[in-house]
């Protein structure tokens, strides 16, 4: 895990996870968040960020 | 504009990113080298990423949003015009030089090819301009977030530039260059549905090209009259002021980006990390350039596009550095408005501790070390390198409110450049390929050419601007201004240097090897693969952006 913490694409999967999750969890529960922009946001990071955590460097 | 619960977050989880690369790399951090230089450690598509994202400041997003919306599609020159040439010059031609003499920084360089005083004036010249960009950055973002948010501008300066000095002070360099990494795709990746969405409600491209003044939709159309394009400017003017003078002087000279370039693994790498970050450059237009045009389109026509409009100032014209934070209140919902607001926020604090991680190298290599403390212990450099980054960041704070002046940053910013850019890229051509070159004339050319610019900058007024000796030569737009004040610079520059390099003794050829082109030898086809050398990849990116040129022209 430590080795993972200090590869930078490790470290920007993560980012882009926790933000997508925001943007879907947001979409799925809130009201005002429910708008199809953040659905496609949310999913367009999620992929970007697993495909940034599972990069070797 | 309100923010939810959702945009707090994502701000917050951004927040804790940057402070958390910090500590990460704070681990790493034992020498003044890892600190200042990134100990030349750092992957080749980490540097090249950066090079591009040390460009990809507050100032940068906000400025080339706002100038899409004021002079249309020819913002583009300073991408297709004013960056890939430089670049693909950069890492063919001079990163042999800048690699090969070993020199920690520009400045050094400046002093091993000619001597002591000239790498004073850069150091010193440059240290000036690093603080100048830094303060615009953190002003920028205080203004956004007093003028969208509601938020205390004072307060804004001095949490942002708080956080910034955290990363900075725990990771030095690689933290700078990690986090502009971060920022890289949080832009591109934040921005790009605002793209989209806005786009669509235009209308498409051929719809914003049918509606617009063909002024604005076309890059080259109208550029051989001056009056007839609304950066009032000939396209000799463009080429040379911009695609010469500014553009190499700044992509090939400026120790902000070329920083990126020196702290790669091999000399290889070195010269490909401008050229692979002159891919994505070629496509920023996109992200920062379209939107401009788009809201001008979306104001100025009767497209049935809603209700969105480019704010107005207190004078009633358009507010054109609040473009962009307009079109996210207006397109972006909670959840993804957090996104786009911390998009800018990572475009201020990356432009930020860029310039400041800049500074400190510089600053404490060719100032303090120089011409202070020369031989002192390497945990002494360490210290040093960490108090310049702290004071670096109180006199940006200094500098916010000097920017308040200004209502499009992006002028203001290519002025400063135009001041000390312009004449630079002259001295490092002579210094480079003609061996004749004498420190002494290195030095006086550096001055007559920023004197130079000071009085053209005099001698014409645009947009209420300049003239302070005399107005005697109107121009209708700051940008066009500019290139003017950086072209007579750099002819200043170019001729004086030559003038007095011929009436002073130059440097033996044995001091030159290494530094000048006629004397270095010459290693070709250390990569096989055709891909990883950065000649035929050079090539094929300038045939791409003359293509872009001719199809938008």
């Amino acid at each position: 895990m430590s080795e993972k913490l200090n590869q930078l694409s490790f470290i920007i999967g993560v980012f882009f996870i926790l933000v997508a999750l925001v943007l879907l969890i947001g979409y799925a529960t809130t009201a005002s968040l429910k708008q199809g922009i953040n659905l496609y946001t949310g999913i367009a990071m999620m992929v970007f960020g697993l495909v940034m955590v599972k990069l070797k460097a | 504009m309100n923010l939810h619960f959702a945009d707090y977050l994502v701000i917050f989880i951004y927040f804790v990113f940057v402070v958390a690369v910090g500590v990460i790399i704070k681990k790493k951090i034992t020498s003044s080298n890892d600190f200042l230089n990134s100990n030349k450690s750092i992957p080749l598509w980490i540097t090249s990423l950066a090079f591009i994202s040390a460009n990809l400041g507050a100032q940068e997003v906000l400025g080339m949003v706002a100038s899409g919306a004021k002079y249309g599609i020819m913002t583009v020159h300073f991408y297709w015009v004013g960056a890939i040439f430089a670049m693909v010059f950069l890492g063919v031609f001079m990163m042999p030089f800048y690699y090969g003499s070993k020199a920690r920084s520009v400045p050094e360089y400046l002093f091993l090819r000619f001597d002591e005083k000239t790498r004073a004036l850069n150091a010193l010249t440059f240290a000036a301009m690093t603080i100048f960009s830094s303060g615009i950055s953190l002003y920028a973002l205080a203004k956004l977030l007093e003028v969208i948010l509601h938020w205390n501008f004072d307060l804004c300066i001095w949490i942002a530039a708080g956080i910034v000095m955290a990363y900075t002070l725990l990771g030095g360099l690689t933290s700078a260059v990690y986090n502009e990494v971060l920022q890289f795709f949080l832009i591109v990746l934040g921005l790009s549905p605002l793209v989209i969405v806005a786009l669509q409600d235009a209308g498409g491209w051929d719809t914003i090209r049918t509606n617009l003044e063909p002024q604005l939709t076309h890059a080259w159309k109208y550029m051989g009259d001056a009056d007839a394009n609304p950066m009032g400017i000939h396209f000799m003017s463009l080429i040379f002021g911009l695609g010469f003078v500014m553009s190499f002087g700044y992509w090939c000279t400026d120790f902000l980006v070329v920083q990126r370039a020196m702290i790669a693994k091999n000399m290889s790498a070195a010269q490909r990390t401008p050229i692979i970050a002159a891919i994505p450059k070629m496509f920023m237009p996109l992200i920062v350039v379209l939107p401009g045009v788009i809201a001008i389109a979306l104001t100025k026509s009767a497209l049935d596009s809603g209700d969105y409009r480019i704010p107005v100032d207190a004078a009633g014209g358009y507010d054109y550095t609040m473009t962009l934070p307009s079109l996210i209140a207006h397109y972006y919902p909670s959840g993804l408005l957090g996104v786009g607001i911390t998009a800018l926020i990572a475009s201020f604090m990356s432009g930020m501790a860029g310039n400041v991680t800049a500074f400190n190298a510089v600053f404490t290599y060719d100032i303090y070390q120089a011409y202070f403390f020369k031989n002192k212990s390497d945990k002494h450099y360490l210290n040093v390198g960490k108090l310049v980054t702290l004071f670096g960041i109180l006199f940006s704070i200094g500098t916010a409110y000097i920017a308040a002046s200004f209502n499009n940053i992006n002028d203001f910013l290519q002025l400063v450049f135009s001041f000390v850019n312009g004449p630079l890229f002259a001295t490092f051509l002579l210094g480079m390929f003609w061996k004749r070159t004498t420190g002494h004339g290195a030095f006086w050319g550096l001055v007559a050419g920023t004197l130079a610019a000071a009085i053209t900058h005099g001698l014409t007024i645009a947009e209420g601007k300049g003239g302070w000796i005399s107005p005697v030569y109107p121009i209708s737009s700051g940008m066009g201004q500019a290139f003017i004040v950086a072209s007579f610079s750099w002819i200043a520059n170019f001729f004086t240097t030559i003038a007095v390099s011929l009436i002073t003794k130059p440097k033996p050829d044995e001091e030159l090897k290494g530094l000048v082109y006629s004397l270095t030898e010459k290693v070709y086809g250390t990569e096989k693969r055709w891909y990883l050398r950065p000649a035929p990849l050079g090539i094929i990116l300038l045939i791409i952006t003359i293509l872009l040129n001719i199809i938008f022209f």
